[in-house]
């Protein structure tokens, strides 16, 4: 844990300085809280709404922080447990088959209007979307944000070994969808 | 990496770029966008308490009154009816009778009135035949036990 966050956590408990440390956390963090969020919810307004869930969650449970994590793995974690959450409300709601998931994540992406990629972009991230929900998790964590294994097992609950063969497998197939569909 | 970019040629290919935007200052509205959600979280949190027992008070209400009617009409007319306290009375006096001291609870079951009632009669003089008493014995105790009360 850096030194900055740990002045924000120590700040964060005290009622007098809870505002500002707050406001320094949301500061620091919102930016890739957003873009892990963006890529597993792929619509602009969906990933908002998320966003604003996961800081509302921060901060009602800053007292259930336990400092032996790091506040970067916590965040994560909850931005990603509050994206899924999302997708499988979503779910629910539109009687979707777990199949037709991918496919909507698909049209969401397709409909979008902050999506710039070109043609190569798209085809990518349309192979991303059909991986199953953890394989794209750790794909984009790896991938993208270049997250270390072992972070990235505190924030999936996941051991390091099956991440790295989640990994693998999501690389496969992305790597045969980008051949086939040529 | 190289590892990676054998395996996987045509990814490779791709430029590691991010192709999603945000609309124009994006962050930074976000931070006061949440501020004002964390602003109004901060009035919203005791409340839930509140209005759950606003919810809940016409219904204890009308728990409490029918807990009263119960302890005023019903359970006082269904202990002291004359019907329920006669069979009270005869459970009691079942259950005594299984005891080996039941003369003793005979007579306790007998209310205060009645037993002076039955003292301050004046002893009335049986008499009966010899008749009367052989058929009463005849009747009423066996051979058996006439024979157990005689004495040797």
């Amino acid at each position: 844990m850096d030194f900055d966050d740990r002045g924000i956590i120590a700040d964060l408990k005290q009622e007098n300085k809870r505002d500002l440390a707050f406001h320094t956390l949301v500061n620091k963090y919102q930016e890739r809280l957003y873009w892990h969020i963006r890529k597993i919810v792929m619509n602009h307004e969906d990933a908002d709404d998320v966003l604003q869930n996961t800081f509302i969650k921060v901060w009602r449970s800053i007292d259930k922080f336990r400092e032996e994590s790091s506040l970067y793995t916590w965040l994560y974690r909850i931005a990603t447990n509050e994206s899924i959450s999302f997708l499988n409300a979503n779910k629910r709601r539109s009687f979707m088959p777990l199949n037709d998931v991918n496919e909507y994540l698909v049209k969401n992406l397709e409909s979008d209007p902050y999506f710039e990629g070109d043609k190569i972009q798209f085809k990518l991230q349309e192979a991303i979307l059909r991986l199953p929900e953890k394989q794209r998790l750790v794909f984009n964590m790896k991938y993208f944000d270049e997250m270390k294994y072992e972070d990235m097992s505190k924030v999936l609950d996941t051991s390091v070994g099956a991440l790295k063969a989640s990994y693998f497998h999501a690389t496969k197939k992305i790597e045969e969808y980008l051949k086939s569909s040529d | 990496m190289d590892n990676l970019r054998e395996n996987t040629p045509e990814l490779s290919k791709i430029k590691k770029e991010n192709p999603f935007r945000v609309p124009e200052n994006y962050f930074d509205d976000f931070s006061a966008r949440l501020q004002m959600k964390i602003e109004a979280e901060k009035k919203v949190v005791p409340a839930p308490k509140n209005r759950i027992i606003q919810m809940l008070k016409p219904a204890i209400g009308l728990a409490a009154s029918f807990v009263l009617i119960f302890m005023l009409v019903y359970w006082p007319l269904k202990t002291f009816s004359p019907k329920q306290v006669a069979e009270n009375n005869d459970s009691i006096v079942i259950e005594e009778y299984d005891n080996e001291n039941e003369y003793l609870n005979l007579l306790e079951s007998i209310d205060e009135n009645s037993f002076y009632a039955l003292l301050d009669e004046p002893v009335k003089s049986v008499e009966f035949s010899d008749e009367e008493l052989m058929s009463y014995i005849n009747t009423n105790i066996s051979e058996y036990e006439i024979y157990l009360g005689t004495d040797f």
